[in-house]
């Protein structure tokens, strides 16, 4: 972000009722961390969520909703406003996630080159072993970018248009991999049709 | 999910996606914490960059500056151009300006 002008203090008392739109046109206008506070605590929850079920570990999907919200305020003036401030902060999180992940794999590769056995693959969806729930069992079936998709559909309740947003794929393709992620978790899970409702 | 119809199975994977709110713990504040360190490593960066290469081209610079003295001295009068000369070079030097201008606007324009 462009440094226009001072950095501005107010008071968050005043934030809890405007709308998301406002907030950021406050932080773009006058570097307003108070306001940004305020998208963050309102989003925080939603975001974090998101990247723990899309990694599988509480600690690093914190540290990438950290980096996420950072990314966010760097690029905040791209937010043009046509869609939910959160579907673009989940599509800022979800670019976070893949860029940590390149980086993971590409750090892997030079201690292969090198000679040393990587410890872990980082950033993989990896829940630690002693608190596996239902939820993890049926991610555990999907790829990674099925993983995402029906995150971002089930469980942050986006649009089939504003997950073409945030994942760059068109809105066909969105329907097709959940359409896809469905059956997986049918075939897999074993469900009958008259076992839901 | 506004833009299709849910049934059964979309109402089921939905409340095994559902999960508690995280409470933010202090998250916000390490977040705008990390903001504003990153805001004033911004900003003292380049008044620190301008005083140490300032500081380290000090000397070059004077070097240079009594080099070219020196050589101006050693250059032919004739050379440089007369005030009257330059009258009459008058309107091509202003419209070279004025396309130096507009170029420059244009290319602020266009990267707006």
């Amino acid at each position: 972000m462009a440094f226009h002008g001072e950095i501005v203090i107010t008071s968050t008392a005043s934030q809890s009722d405007v709308s998301d739109q406002f907030l950021v046109a406050k932080v773009v206008s006058a570097q307003d961390t108070a306001a940004y506070g305020e998208l963050i605590r309102r989003h925080q929850s939603q975001v974090r969520n998101f990247l723990r079920k899309l990694t599988g570990d509480i600690s690093s999907a914190d540290d990438l909703a950290q980096d996420c919200f950072l990314h966010a305020w760097n690029k905040l003036q791209t937010f043009t406003g046509r869609g939910s401030f959160i579907g673009w902060l989940l599509k800022v999180a979800y670019t976070t996630f893949l860029q940590s992940k390149r980086k993971s794999k590409r750090y892997a590769e030079i201690l292969d080159e090198a000679g040393y056995v990587a410890q872990t693959e980082a950033r993989s969806y990896t829940p630690q072993a002693d608190e596996i729930s239902d939820l993890d069992k049926l991610l555990a079936v999907l790829t990674e970018d099925e993983r995402a998709i029906m995150i971002l559909s089930y469980a942050c309740g986006l649009s089939h248009r504003e997950i073409s947003g945030a994942t760059g794929l068109p809105v066909g393709t969105v329907k097709s991999v959940i359409f896809r992620g469905k059956e997986k978790i049918r075939k897999s899970f074993d469900i009958k049709d008259n076992q839901y409702g | 999910m506004v833009d299709r119809m849910k049934d059964a199975e979309d109402r089921l994977l939905e409340s095994m996606f559902q999960s508690e709110p995280i409470a933010d713990d202090g998250f916000s504040d390490r977040v705008i914490w990390r903001v504003w360190r990153r805001i004033w490593l911004r900003r003292l960066t380049l008044p620190m960059a301008m005083l140490v290469g300032g500081a380290i081209a000090i000397k070059p610079a004077l070097q240079l500056v009594q080099v070219g003295s020196g050589l101006l001295s050693a250059v032919p009068q004739e050379l440089f151009a007369t005030p009257a000369a330059l009258v009459s070079q008058l309107p091509i030097i202003l419209f070279a300006g004025t396309v130096l201008v507009v170029g420059m606007l244009s290319t602020r324009m266009l990267e707006e």
